[in-house]
């Protein structure tokens, strides 16, 4: 049967790029290949292949087909990490040059383990991400109210122009105090640096980057990052795009590429902020869940991802994705609004170590990566990994890794085992490999835990989706003792961060900061004020986004706006974003009601101490989300069958260690269950680009949507 | 000074109480340290039976509890108003057994896990389950020192946790407050020479009951503080986490069942004791260790100084015993008294120090408790500066003989350390941490106090086998931060000028310190700023450099320029002062024009208002390694970034280097730099001498009293004092049997 594929999402992550394929009937399939981070668009176009292989098809049918193609991909971390960024200027408020060097004491630890964060002599900073003689100080202050205290002193920002043009820079940022309240000093510097590289003959390759302009809020060591990353690292990942863009344009794909947002939504690849997209990856699989959360109607989720490297979290709430303000990404403290997700470092490729005095078993953070990858792949990696635990214990099959493509060495996963790790801490080595895997499971757990704790949320409130490439392997162990409402694994896994990318829409995020106060006891007049002001700031933001919309989405569609703002107690350093419950505030009454759905959130994450009315409310900054529907892969709800699986669906028995003992489990092939089947355990459900364990005691149960509940 | 246990309260009542078995909570704290005191086990538990039975449930339960506590710290730092909160991370969660014992802890101020300890076993002891009674939604408050605190702004409370009717344990936090009333804004007063003028003092008292903070604790709080915004938040985050991790123990407990819980929490304790021996023996050698560090104050003179407060040196003399079994002993014999000035560390400031200090260079791994402080002892004589006696005495900056007391035990444990091998172990961290605080007329036009608490990211020591952390560490914390100039410029009339590097800071070695900064600022907007400095070390050394390494700066100090003619300079757009400059002639006192002064040591002068500048600068350590041994290229990259000056790359580093001002970048003249080191050595060579022959030109010395004032009386304050000390100090010099200097 010919098939129509209509779009193409794809997720490079630090171990496998994922691909899902989704045609004009909804149907999708899912490939997977070896990310290639010295050319992204290598291991793009295989794992493409790989996915259209399953529809007996390749990937020249695909791509004069596609109406979208997304991309998500890992070059812009892996530019920093390496720091191959581009040779960048920066000129910044003088007395603060060394600010490059001096960071924030906290970028010394922070994203370290607990211990680290204590064992103060491990601390380093980062590099910095400009050569210090690139820095150059202007005389000039803005104050706290906005008041350009200091003029600016032009005749060093032309100095240092001519400076940094000589010295052969590729980008020059700008960034001073306070600019996010009054951006006229940047700007005035802009124009003198325009006229210098005009001057210069170079034209236009030396871009200038305003911190106004790129992340017009508070906390200047965050403006900075954001605007530093921007013009060091954005170059060689618009490269990597184009590449990929050209790569599969010239096999017949006919639009532009788009990318993904930190925050969730897409972007066309020339999308002026790109530093947004540094961590678009795990990002894709809470807009997955979102999608579903629509379809569905399951509108509480915890969605839990699971793959070679990282294990990470998200919430929804009531159809609603939080955002973390100030996330720290590659050792840089940003205020970039995030899909706020948290991670811990254990995967299916993490190490498996044993300390050599405490006998204490450390589980990553590092990991093998798909090269050399864990032992059992037999191409050169020796450390043990939980792959080659749960593949010890029978819960992989050694010849439909990867649908067979990847064969793994038992004998070698089991000799490195015990030499590495049981007997170094003498125990029987499938005790010992149940046990670590169960250790793993349990961080993931916690980690869970953690978050809903955090976001004060009641899990038996919500479902938990389980995915990535190793998730449904895990599922039952990492959910286990934890009471959920449900919880939920699809045959598409292995790519649910691709999938999430294909559900995405166009959508933008803008903020703005402002300075509004809400006394104690203050009166309507004071409340009418403050209602003016914050929908004038709407206003002007939806205007601002429908100009910059229009110049990136080729199709006119409505634009659809979220207003948001983050308010505070007064006094309060923190604020917390709230949804408003109406698109602008025209009476006292509205701006009461968007403090009392402000109040409700605050009290869901606080103790009910910590409300303090008496303070007022303070709104420091405004928001606004901007979206704009696309085509979307169609999921289709089909009618439930017997609960008995299709006879070709059992594929036999294989024994698996669980608990203790060896037991044999039914085997399933994954793609053959259909609405309806029931499955008891114990069973392994297969598939080629993940497996289903399915423990004593549980079942598994396939839904209307051909979804895979774990009960 | 007894750590443990100080038996204030009559003998243990014999009426059924809230605790373990039945027992009063005084009963259950004396027979838990019976219990210690005969098995040599924390509880008596002489086996980890659950660890050993399901390792991974034992585990599973740990980890629980720990992410409860780092998670709650996490989430009440977004419900602070103050910068020491939100931005600098300036507080501590932790869980505690039901005699007051830590159990597991968040990261953050740790020097506050085992303060909190000796809170709760300070209201056991004296029978607090009777009266003011300890029922479930309770929280008690307290920063007095001398029940049990570092110094006055360091705010805690605790709440027990009761399943039915036992207590089962308690929730502790703690967060430093930026101002707490006193003298004048702030939080560490040095003006004061007693208790009296530290600001608001809560004695451990009972401030809310079923988790409702009582107003009337706010109405205190809004009557006698400057800017109580801070603490009514502060004290709502700290309670809000208190209740949150409350909650979560309560669930674990019902999932794990109560007796495994009561269990397991000793056994992690216990564990803890043992990982802390097994470390010791691993990574250390034992024997005999000494070192001694000073600290500097000068009060005399200054307008604002206490008329009690004289001129200082504060002798900080310490010994460090480990045996064979890893256990520590550590002795401050030869402590100066006690002193009318804010100096003096509370018996819970001195915990906090050690516990900080065991956590960050022993006990960061695994079950990281007060297990390590059942297997370490500490000595500190009565009547001292650091076992005061006296709870009239001052002690809100405690920290400024903390910090050298300290970092001397680092440099030991550090010496250690490296004799056992482990030289990438060596940390030289920390030093003493100039504050700026004070308080006035702030740039909204309401009065106000508070500290900038900056200072929480200095300079480190070096370490073994690297830099130390340019502008990345405090020894309180060591999680530390400075937070964003936006942030302190919003709740402070100030505009910086400049926050920058401060060239030559760092102490030299083969690898010197971290580099630290210096901040410039303009005061604004205000027609009243009482700016105060605290918790220098002014014209000694108050920390060492290690194997040849030189120390950190030693000489404290501010520059002040009023009635500056800023303006006009602006207007004519003239260059204005960001960075010292050279030190001889600094910039603030040539671009600018104004009444320019240089102040030695604390900052007690006249007010400040709108115009005038204020220079700063923090404080880095020692290096390690002789810094003739440096690699020549990290001289040169230190010269690119600022961080040394020429001058001093040849003088102390001798490296010969010059600025390529075609490159832009500085060049080594590695033949040049080869001649210049053989030339030292040579030199050093030419004036070195027999030792005995300079000790028997030092012994002279001391017999014509040849030292300055502020030494001899040091001496004599301690010859009339550490009977144990004078003896081996005469008898290492061979002085008289009575000798005293003549001041």
């Amino acid at each position: 049967m010919a098939r129509k594929p209509l779009v193409l999402g794809i997720d490079a992550g630090g171990t496998m790029t994922d691909t899902f394929v989704v045609d004009e009937n909804g149907d999708f399939t899912v490939g997977k290949a070896a990310t290639t981070p010295h050319d992204e668009s290598v291991g793009f176009l295989e794992s493409a292949a790989d996915a259209m292989s399953y529809w007996d098809g390749d990937g020249r049918s695909l791509y004069p087909e596609l109406e979208v193609a997304l991309y998500s991909g890992t070059t812009m971390v892996n530019t920093l990490i390496t720091r191959r960024g581009r040779k960048v200027g920066l000129i910044t408020t003088k007395g603060f040059e060394d600010d490059v060097l001096m960071g924030r004491g906290m970028q010394s630890w922070t994203g370290y383990s607990y211990s680290d964060r204590i064992h103060a002599v491990t601390h380093v900073h980062p590099s910095a991400l400009v050569d210090r003689r690139h820095v150059h100080g202007v005389t000039e202050r803005v104050d706290v109210f906005g008041e350009a205290v200091i003029p600016l002193y032009e005749h060093e920002v032309e100095a240092a122009a001519e400076e940094l043009l000589a010295d052969g820079v590729e980008a020059i940022v700008v960034h001073f105090l306070y600019s996010y309240l009054n951006p006229e000093h940047e700007q005035r510097a802009r124009a003198i640096l325009a006229a210098a590289i005009a001057r210069s003959r170079r034209g236009g390759d030396v871009p200038v980057y305003l911190g106004s302009d790129l992340r017009p809020v508070i906390r200047e060591n965050s403006r900075l990052n954001a605007a530093l990353i921007e013009a060091y690292a954005v170059a060689p990942v618009r490269t990597q795009l184009e590449k990929v863009e050209r790569a599969v344009q010239s096999r017949g794909y006919r639009y532009p590429l788009q990318t993904v947002l930190a925050y969730g939504g897409l972007c066309n690849i020339r999308y002026p902020r790109l530093h947004e997209t540094l961590i678009s990856g795990p990002v894709g699989g809470v807009m997955g869940a979102k999608h579903l959360s629509a379809l569905t109607g399951i509108d509480n989720i915890i969605v839990t991802d699971l793959g070679g490297t990282s294990f990470d979290i998200g919430t929804i709430t009531a159809g609603y994705v939080p955002v973390e303000p100030e996330p720290v990404l590659a050792r840089f403290k940003l205020n970039l609004p995030t899909i706020a997700m948290e991670n811990i470092g254990a995967g299916a490729g993490s190490y498996v170590k044993v300390d050599p005095v405490t006998k204490k078993v450390q589980i990553g953070p590092e990991s093998a990566g798909s090269t050399p990858g864990p032992v059992s792949f037999g191409k050169g990696g020796t450390t043990v990994t939980i792959t080659d635990c749960d593949l010890v214990l029978g819960y992989l099959n050694p010849d439909y890794f990867l649908g067979g493509k990847q064969k793994l060495d038992k004998e070698l996963a089991l000799r490195a085992l015990k030499e590495q790790v049981t007997e170094q801490i003498g125990v029987d080595v499938y005790a010992g490999a149940e046990a670590i895997v169960r250790m793993m499971e349990r961080e993931a757990r916690d980690a869970i835990r953690a978050v809903a704790s955090a976001r004060g949320l009641d899990t038996t409130q919500y479902t938990l989706f389980g995915y990535g490439g190793a998730g449904p392997l895990h599922l039952a162990g990492y959910t286990e003792g934890l009471d959920f409402g449900g919880v939920l694994t699809f045959h598409f896994a292995a790519a649910f961060s691709a999938f999430g990318c294909t559900t995405a829409d166009y959508q933008h995020r803008y903020a703005r900061s402002v300075h509004l106060g809400l006394p104690p006891g203050c009166d309507a007049p004071a409340k009418l004020a403050v209602a003016e002001a914050v929908s004038r700031v709407w206003s002007e933001m939806e205007e601002a986004a429908r100009a910059e919309m229009a110049n990136e989405i080729a199709v006119a569609r409505e634009i659809r706006f979220t207003q948001l703002a983050m308010v505070r107690y007064g006094g309060q350093l923190s604020d917390l974003e709230a949804v408003s419950p109406a698109p602008r505030l025209r009476t006292a009454a509205d701006v009461d009601r968007l403090i009392a759905a402000w109040e409700d959130l605050y009290s869901k994450i606080n103790s009910r101490v910590a409300r303090y009315e008496g303070a007022g409310y303070q709104i420091f900054e405004l928001g606004l989300l901007a979206s704009v529907e696309k085509v979307k892969p169609r999921i289709v709800r089909q009618p439930l069958g017997p609960a008995e699986p299709a006879r070709a669906a059992h594929k036999g028995t294989r024994n698996m260690y669980w608990k203790g003992r060896w037991q044999p489990a039914s085997l399933w092939e994954m793609e053959m269950l259909r609405p309806g089947n029931r499955i008891a355990g114990p069973a392994i459900v297969e598939h080629p680009a993940t497996t289903l364990v399915v423990p004593d005691g549980k079942c598994v149960e396939v839904d209307e949507w051909n979804f895979f509940w774990l009960r | 000074m007894e750590k443990a246990i100080q038996t204030t309260a009559e003998a243990a009542p014999e009426r059924r109480g809230c605790g373990p078995e039945g027992r009063t909570l005084l009963a259950a704290l004396r027979h838990d340290r019976e219990l210690l005191e005969q098995t040599g086990h924390y509880h008596g538990i002489s086996d980890l039976r659950l660890k050993a039975e399901n390792y991974l449930h034992y585990e599973s339960l740990h980890a629980r509890l720990r992410s409860a506590v780092v998670n709650a710290r996490e989430t009440s730092k977004k419900i602070s108003a103050s910068p020491g909160v939100r931005e600098v991370g300036e507080s501590v969660v932790a869980l505690y057994t039901p005699e007051g014992d830590s159990v597991v802890l968040s990261t953050g101020i740790m020097v506050h896990v085992h303060t909190l300890s000796r809170f709760i076993q300070w209201m056991i002891e004296r029978d607090y389950e009777s009266d003011p009674g300890i029922a479930h939604g309770d929280v008690f408050a307290n920063n007095d020192p001398f029940v049990s605190d570092v110094h006055p702004p360091d705010l805690m409370n605790v709440t027990p946790i009761f399943h039915g009717r036992e207590l089962i344990g308690w929730v502790g936090a703690v967060a430093h407050e930026l101002e707490i009333g006193g003298v004048y804004g702030g939080a560490n007063q040095t003006t004061t020479a007693e208790r009296f003028g530290q600001g608001m003092i809560v004695s451990a008292e009972k401030v809310a009951a079923n988790d409702v903070i009582r107003r009337d604790f706010f109405v205190r709080a809004e009557m006698n503080l400057r800017t109580p915004v801070y603490f009514v938040l502060d004290e709502k985050a700290m309670v809000s986490a208190c209740i949150d991790v409350r909650e979560k123990v309560l669930e674990a407990v019902e999932q794990y069942g109560l007796d495994y819980y009561k269990r397991a929490i000793r056994e992690i304790i216990e564990e803890g004791r043992r990982a802390h021996l097994q470390r010791m023996k691993m990574l250390t050698v034992p024997g005999r260790y000494r070192s001694v560090a000073h600290a500097g104050h000068l009060f005399e003179g200054k307008v604002g100084a206490s008329p009690l407060s004289r001129n200082c040196i504060v002798q900080v003399p310490l010994e460090m015993t480990i045996d064979r079994g890893g256990f520590m002993t550590i002795d401050y014999e030869g402590a100066g008294r006690k002193m009318w000035n804010p100096y003096n560390c509370p018996p819970a400031a001195m915990d906090g120090g050690f516990f900080v200090t065991l956590t960050q260079f022993i006990d960061f791994d695994g079950k990281v408790n007060d297990g390590c402080w059942f297997a370490t002892r500490m000595i500190c004589p009565p009547g001292s500066w650091c076992n005061p006696g006296d709870d009239m005495t001052a002690t809100s900056s405690a920290w400024g003989s903390l910090m050298p007391g300290f970092g001397s035990l680092q440099r030991m444990i550090s010496r250690s350390f490296l004799a056992r091998g482990f030289r990438e172990e060596v940390f030289l961290g920390q030093v003493n941490t100039p504050i700026i605080e004070g308080g006035g007329i702030n740039q909204y036009g309401q009065r106000f106090g508070g500290q900038n608490l900056e200072c929480s990211s200095e300079g480190s020591g070096a370490r073994g086998i690297m830099d130390g952390i340019d502008c990345g560490y405090v020894g309180w914390n060591p999680e530390s931060d400075m937070g964003n100039v936006e942030i302190w410029e919003m709740i402070l009339p100030i505009l910086y000028l400049g926050r920058r590097i401060w060239r030559d800071s760092p102490g030299a070695g083969k690898y010197r310190a971290g580099a630290t900064y210096s901040t410039l600022l303009m005061i604004h907007k205000t027609p009243l700023y009482n700016i105060v400095s605290t918790i220098h070390s002014d014209k000694v050394f108050d920390n060492q450099g290690m194997c040849g390494g030189y120390p950190g700066p030693t000489a404290k100090f501010e520059y002040v320029s009023r009635d500056t003619d800023l303006a006009e300079r602006i207007a004519r757009r003239e260059p204005l002062p960001h960075v010292e400059g050279d030190p001889r002639r600094p910039d603030i006192s040539t671009r600018v024009g104004g009444d320019f002064r240089v102040v030695d040591g604390v900052f007690l002068e006249r007010p400040l208002r709108s115009g005038d500048l204020f220079q700063f600068f923090y404080n880095t350590g020692g290096g390690y390694g002789d810094p003739i041994e440096r690699d020549p290229e990290a001289v040169r990259r230190d010269l690119d970034n600022g961080i040394q000056s020429i001058e001093i790359a040849e003088s102390v580093y001798r490296v010969a280097a010059r600025f390529d001002a075609a490159a832009k970048r500085h060049a080594v003249d590695e033949q040049a730099t080869r001649k210049l080191r053989a030339e030292c050595r040579e030199e050093r060579g030419r004036r070195a001498v027999p030792t005995r022959q300079w000790m028997a030109r030092q012994r002279e010395r001391l017999l014509r009293h040849d030292l300055g004032r502020e030494v001899k009386e040091m001496y004599n304050d301690v010859f009339g004092f550490s009977e144990r000390w004078s003896r081996e100090y005469r008898e290492f010099w061979s002085l008289p049997d009575d000798f005293v200097f003549t001041v």
